[in-house]
């Protein structure tokens, strides 16, 4: 995976969360104000990133998300903190590849030390 | 959670460069992670505020998001030397920014919980005329931290 196909994909994940937050009731509660064209626009954009990816990766993310509102897993002390198993050493040296957790099949993500 | 133990001295910011609203909000997000982590918090971020301004009003601005490159809640406070157009909702200049940014991941929902506590906090704040107050990073986690208990209490 490419730095650059790595950042689309990262913040089409972070974008997918801020679109989930907004339906949150305890969200609306707070009172900040969301105008409804500009929520459309940032629904747009976050299809226009998800061409940017390569089509099987696109799909793969689409077909996660549907099924665990969130594709993308991080990584902590190799446990997957999408399904909470431990994953095998071997992965972390992967770095390069897109890596899916081989218990859940969310994207695996290791943040950045 | 005590909003007060969530901020640290190096996290605030009495004297922040006064700019427009991307290169102030660049300059908190710096303040917790760097590099390309930092841009793609910023470009969130950035994102977040195309939805609606996240200027409260009466001076006060609290940028957020969730973003990958987050482990744990984090929390930065910046204050301007002069205030800066943020697009707040009043169309009042803003001078005191509270950002926070959560991981995706976030057992008992403490992001939006801690959101609304700053919203709470924000409201005494202004209400009570406090944006200058503080003259130190530790006096203002101190005032943070008496207007939560004042708010507590009233519960």
């Amino acid at each position: 995976m490419t730095d650059v196909i790595e950042m689309h994909l990262k913040l089409l994940f972070d974008l997918d969360n801020l679109i989930a937050d907004m339906e949150e009731p305890a969200y609306k509660k707070i009172g900040f104000k969301i105008e409804d064209e500009a929520s459309l626009e940032l629904i747009r954009k976050r299809n226009q990133l998800l061409k940017k990816l390569p089509e099987e990766l696109g799909q793969i993310y689409e077909i996660l998300k549907r099924r665990y509102r969130q594709a993308i897993a991080p990584v902590e002390s190799e446990f997957c903190l999408g399904c909470f198993q431990k994953l095998p050493t071997e992965l972390a040296t992967r770095s390069k590849e897109i890596i899916t957790c081989p218990n859940c099949g969310r994207i695996l993500y290791w943040r950045k030390k | 959670m005590n909003l007060a133990s969530l901020l640290s001295k190096d996290r605030v910011s009495l004297s922040l460069k006064p700019g427009k609203k991307d290169s102030v909000i660049k300059d908190l997000v710096y303040a917790i992670k760097k590099g390309t982590d930092a841009e793609l918090i910023v470009s969130t971020l950035l994102k977040r505020e195309e939805l609606g301004s996240t200027g409260i009003g009466k001076g006060i601005a609290i940028p957020h998001c969730r973003s990958l490159a987050v482990e744990k809640l984090e929390i930065a406070v910046g204050r301007t030397s002069k205030p800066i157009n943020f697009n707040s909702i009043d169309k009042k200049p803003t001078s005191l920014i509270f950002l926070i940014i959560a991981p995706p991941q976030d057992p008992g929902n403490q992001y939006l919980i801690t959101l609304g506590k700053i919203v709470q906090i924000a409201k005494e704040i202004t209400k009570k005329n406090l944006i200058q107050k503080a003259k130190t990073p530790e006096e203002f986690i101190t005032l943070i931290n008496d207007i939560e208990k004042g708010l507590t209490k009233r519960k």
